[in-house]
């Protein structure tokens, strides 16, 4: 026999626990007198506990990273010193450097464990090179939202110095690929956030780094003796794939 | 989380405080991806709709109505983000209920992975309208007046939409066995 709708709909309504004293009354008086009603409740409410019951499913871990790296920064009250001002603040304790100053014409490979050993001994020796890096203005800068990699990266200048600063995070290896035509640029050092498992190779008119899943930061350092125009091509690679490709391009202010 | 405590942080991401934004981030990302992951049956998905719902809500704090709750503002922008990927994909129909993904078989599951898996497959069977209110209702905990404001609709047509859902569900399920 079929169900009145209105004892159907107080048997939901019991169920989600939105049923006033009177309805309740109501319901359990035909609850009393009616089998059909009863095995329909019984029904629900095995529906209700299964699906209630259904575990949450974990984002993945790395997701939070991805979406804080593709927010826009803005100009956050409390926020921790900037990646610059931190790396030359206190360099020895924090970071791993390279610098490779003349490596241009040359293929200059090294890993993360290499950075890491030669870390303190060219650290000031690059801090000497860059003048006033925290003020390095912002030429130009992309945000990245791609599946495999999300973040920033940014076009700053200084002096005849011009630092790529990348703020990403993967969820797999990438490999990242700066070009640029002008061939009075050269690479002149490289910086990154302690981390394992990347790689740096320069070349003329090229940079590579190879970063593992994860967030990182990294500086790379290229001399612009003539304060030319100029724009540097990136790529990045996932499995050998370009997943996403940008250009940010620098001119000197008259 | 209460109003007032969201309401603070809202303000504060408003301000420019990315600290706050992580704070809501932590609060609301487990909820969102559920949420997504059960109207579009797919991890990836479910991950890039979360990202872009976020990026949203970052983007778009200007146009937040504090007189509401926040949860029924993202909750509604997450599942209006699903059904446009669902669109986009043109998965915007029902399964049949052969075609939904049940996994590799109950024999295969732990009980609670089984159980997760047919309920998931049942509710791919459902219209969007219908499975929207049983993700509001059964896993965000919304009650009908919750989920009448963030699907903005009257109670009496969430009512009339979870009952329908849980009937079809049922029936379903039972189908499955």
């Amino acid at each position: 026999m079929a169900i009145e709708q209105k004892f159907t709909d107080l048997i939901n309504a019991d169920l989600d626990g939105e049923i006033s004293d009177a309805e309740k009354a109501e319901l359990q008086q035909f609850l009393n007198e009616n089998a059909a009603g009863r095995a329909l409740h019984d029904e629900l409410s095995s529906l209700c506990g299964t699906l209630d019951g259904v575990e949450q499913e974990d984002p993945p871990p790395y997701l939070r990273h991805i979406i804080m790296n593709s927010v826009p920064k803005t100009q956050a009250t409390s926020e921790s010193p900037g990646f610059l001002k931190v790396l030359f603040a206190t360099p020895a304790l924090k970071y791993a450097m390279t610098f490779a100053a003349g490596v241009f014409l040359t293929l200059s490979i090294v890993n993360s464990s290499q950075i890491s050993d030669q870390a303190l001994d060219n650290v000031t020796g690059l801090v000497g090179t860059v003048a006033e890096p925290v003020n390095a203005a912002i030429a130009d800068s992309v945000v990245l939202r791609e599946v495999d990699i999300a973040g920033t990266v940014s076009l700053r200048s200084t002096g005849s110095l011009l630092i790529l600063d990348f703020d990403l995070v993967s969820a797999d290896q990438i490999e990242i690929q700066a070009e640029y035509t002008d061939s009075t640029i050269w690479f002149n050092g490289f910086a990154q956030l302690a981390s394992k498992g990347t790689t740096v190779a320069a070349e003329a008119g090229r940079v590579r780094l190879g970063m593992d899943e994860g967030k990182r930061r990294y500086a790379v350092y290229l001399q612009n003796e003539s304060d030319r125009n100029t724009t540097v091509s990136l790529s990045f690679l996932a499995d050998g794939e370009v997943v996403h490709q940008a250009n940010l391009k620098y001119s000197p202010i008259d | 989380m209460g109003k007032t405590d969201d309401t603070k942080l809202i303000e504060r991401c408003i301000s420019g405080d990315r600290q706050a934004f992580e704070a809501l981030l932590a609060e609301y990302e487990k909820p969102v991806y559920n949420a997504a992951y059960r109207m579009l049956n797919s991890p990836d998905d479910a991950r890039d709709v979360t990202q872009t719902v976020f990026l949203k809500v970052f983007e778009n704090f200007g146009q937040y109505d504090p007189s509401r709750r926040f949860f029924s503002w993202i909750y509604r922008i997450t599942l209006n983000e699903s059904i446009n990927w669902l669109g986009k994909a043109n998965r915007l129909e029902p399964l049949t209920f052969e075609a939904a993904d049940e996994g590799n078989g109950p024999e295969q599951e732990l009980e609670s992975a089984r159980v997760s898996a047919s309920v998931q497959a049942a509710l791919m069977t459902l219209k969007t309208d219908y499975r929207t209110v049983v993700i509001l209702k059964h896993f965000l905990g919304c009650s009908y007046l919750e989920i009448s404001e963030t699907l903005e609709l009257p109670e009496k047509t969430v009512k009339s939409r979870l009952y329908t859902a849980r009937q079809q569900l049922k029936d379903k399920l039972t189908k499955m066995g």
